[in-house]
C-alpha cells in the first residue's frame, strides 16, 4: 500500500472530505466521505492543528516552520496548508518521503478547478456560526471533484 | 507568433513586398493589432460572466421581497418604483446579508415559474446589451475577413459562430446546421464557462437544470448580436437546449454540449 487516506479540512476545523482505501487487494474500494471515519477526521485534524501551534511558538521571527510530515511507527501523515486556511492531508506508508507536490497538485488544479470554480457548490462549507469550529458536516459531494481526484490518486495506493 | 515574424520580415524591407496580397497584408495588420489588445484571466473573466446568474436572482429576490413590503403599505402606491430603486441603493450600502452564489442558484432552481421566468428575460437582457454592444466592437476593429456590405443572414450567422463567439468565449461554435429557411441551429459541445460545474452523482438531472440559467446569457448575446445588424428581436427566436455529444469528441468535464436553435421570421 502506497497511500492509506486523503482529507481535507477547512478554515473552521471541518472535515469537508474524506477518501480511505482500506483493502489492499481492490483500489477502488474504501470509503469516501464515510459517516464512520468522523472520529478519525477530529483526532487527526486535532493532533495536526497542536503540532502546528507548537511549531509556531518555537520559531522565533520570519522564518516559516510549517509541519510538513509526521512520522509515526507505521505510517506518515503529509500536510499541506493553503493560506486560506485550507488542510490537505494524507497518510502514507514510508515508501516516498514527500507528498508536497502531489498536495499542491490536487489543490490547485483540482480543488480550485472543481470546488472555487464550481458556481453550483459552496466554497465555505460552514453556512452559518453553528457550523463553524469542527461541528460542521457538509462536504464534497461532486461528481467532477471526485472522479478526477480518484483517477489522480489511485496509482499511487497500490504503489 | 508567426504573425510577429512576418512583421520583422517586412521591417527589414530585403522581401518584395509584392509577395503579399492586399488581403494578406489586411489580415496581418488585423492579426497584430489583434495581439496588441490588453488580455485578461480567463477564469477571472467566466467567473464574472457566470456571476450574473446569482446576481439576477439576488436583485429579484430584493425587489420581490420589496414588493411584498410595499403592498402592505399603502402610501406607496405610486411610488412603487422609487421605492424599489431606493431599497437597491440601501441594500448596496449595507450589504447587510451576502447571498452566497450556490445558494442563489439553489433558489433559482426552486423558484416558482413566473419567478424564474423573471430571472431568465433579465438575464437575456443583460446578454442582449453585451451582445449588441460586442458586435459594434468587432466591427470596429477592421477585420479584414468581415465584409458588412452584403452581408446575407448566413453570413451574419456565421459571423456569430466564428468571430463573435471566439471574441467571448475564446472559440469557435463547432457546428452550424441551417434549413437556408431562416432556422439554424448552433452547437457547442463544450460551452466554457460551464465546464467545471457539477453536483453529487446522484443528481443529475437536477445538475441540468440548474444550470439551464446559465444558457440565457449566449442567448441574449445572439438576440443582441442579430438586432444590431438588423434582425430586431421581435423577428427572432433563439431557445437553449442541452443535446449529447458526438461518441468520437474527446470527453469532457461536462457531460452535455450546447444546441442554440435560432428562428428567423423571415419577411418576405
Amino acid at each position: 500500500m502506497g497511500i492509506y487516506s486523503f482529507w481535507i479540512f477547512d478554515r473552521h476545523c471541518n472535515c469537508i472530505f474524506d477518501r480511505e482505501w482500506t483493502l489492499a487487494s481492490n483500489s477502488a474500494s474504501g470509503t469516501i466521505n464515510s459517516k464512520q471515519t468522523e472520529e478519525d477526521a477530529k483526532l487527526l485534524f486535532g493532533m495536526i492543528f497542536s503540532l502546528r501551534s507548537i511549531t509556531q511558538k518555537l520559531s522565533k521571527g520570519s522564518v516559516k516552520n510549517d509541519v510538513r510530515s509526521i512520522s509515526t511507527g507505521k505510517y506518515r501523515v503529509h500536510t499541506y496548508c493553503t493560506a486560506s486556511g485550507l488542510w490537505f492531508v494524507l497518510l502514507s506508508d514510508f515508501k516516498q518521503q514527500s507528498y508536497t507536490q502531489v498536495l499542491q497538485y490536487i489543490y490547485s488544479h483540482i480543488y480550485v478547478k472543481y470546488v472555487s470554480n464550481n458556481l453550483l457548490s459552496p466554497y465555505d462549507f460552514a453556512e452559518n456560526e453553528s457550523e463553524m469550529r469542527g461541528q460542521g458536516t457538509r462536504k464534497i459531494t461532486n461528481r467532477n471533484f471526485i472522479s478526477v481526484l480518484e483517477s489522480f490518486l489511485a496509482p499511487m495506493v497500490n504503489q | 507568433m508567426s504573425s510577429t515574424h512576418n512583421n520583422n520580415v517586412e521591417g527589414s524591407q530585403s522581401v518584395p513586398q509584392s509577395s503579399l496580397t492586399e488581403q494578406q497584408r489586411a489580415q496581418q495588420q488585423y492579426q497584430i493589432f489583434e495581439n496588441s489588445l490588453p488580455k485578461i484571466s480567463q477564469s477571472a473573466y467566466q467567473m464574472l460572466l457566470n456571476e450574473m446568474v446569482p446576481m439576477a436572482m439576488g436583485i429579484e429576490k430584493q425587489l420581490s421581497g420589496d414588493i411584498v413590503s410595499s403592498e402592505s403599505n399603502v402610501a406607496s402606491e405610486n411610488g412603487n418604483i422609487n421605492s424599489m430603486m431606493k431599497k437597491l441603493k440601501i441594500e448596496e450600502n449595507h450589504t447587510v446579508d451576502i447571498m452566497s452564489s450556490h445558494n442563489l442558484i439553489n433558489e433559482l432552481y426552486k423558484a416558482e415559474e413566473v419567478e424564474r421566468e423573471r430571472v431568465l428575460a433579465r438575464l437575456r437582457n443583460m446578454g442582449f446589451q453585451i451582445g449588441s454592444k460586442l458586435s459594434e466592437l468587432l466591427i470596429f476593429s477592421n477585420n479584414p475577413n468581415l465584409q458588412f456590405k452584403e452581408m446575407d443572414l448566413l453570413l451574419i450567422m456565421k459571423f456569430v459562430c466564428r468571430d463573435v463567439w471566439k471574441q467571448i468565449f475564446g472559440r469557435q461554435i463547432d457546428n452550424l446546421k441551417t434549413n437556408h429557411r431562416g432556422t439554424f441551429y448552433l452547437l457547442d459541445y463544450d460551452y466554457r464557462p460551464i465546464q467545471s460545474f457539477s453536483l453529487s452523482e446522484e443528481a443529475k438531472d437536477e445538475e441540468l437544470k440548474m444550470i439551464e440559467p446559465f444558457l440565457e446569457i449566449p442567448v441574449g448575446i445572439i438576440r443582441g448580436v442579430l438586432s444590431s445588424l438588423g434582425y430586431s428581436s421581435e423577428e427572432v427566436i433563439c431557445l437553449a437546449s442541452f443535446i449529447d455529444r458526438p461518441t468520437e469528441r474527446p470527453k469532457t468535464t461536462f457531460p452535455k454540449g450546447v444546441s442554440f436553435h435560432v428562428q428567423i421570421t423571415m419577411s418576405q
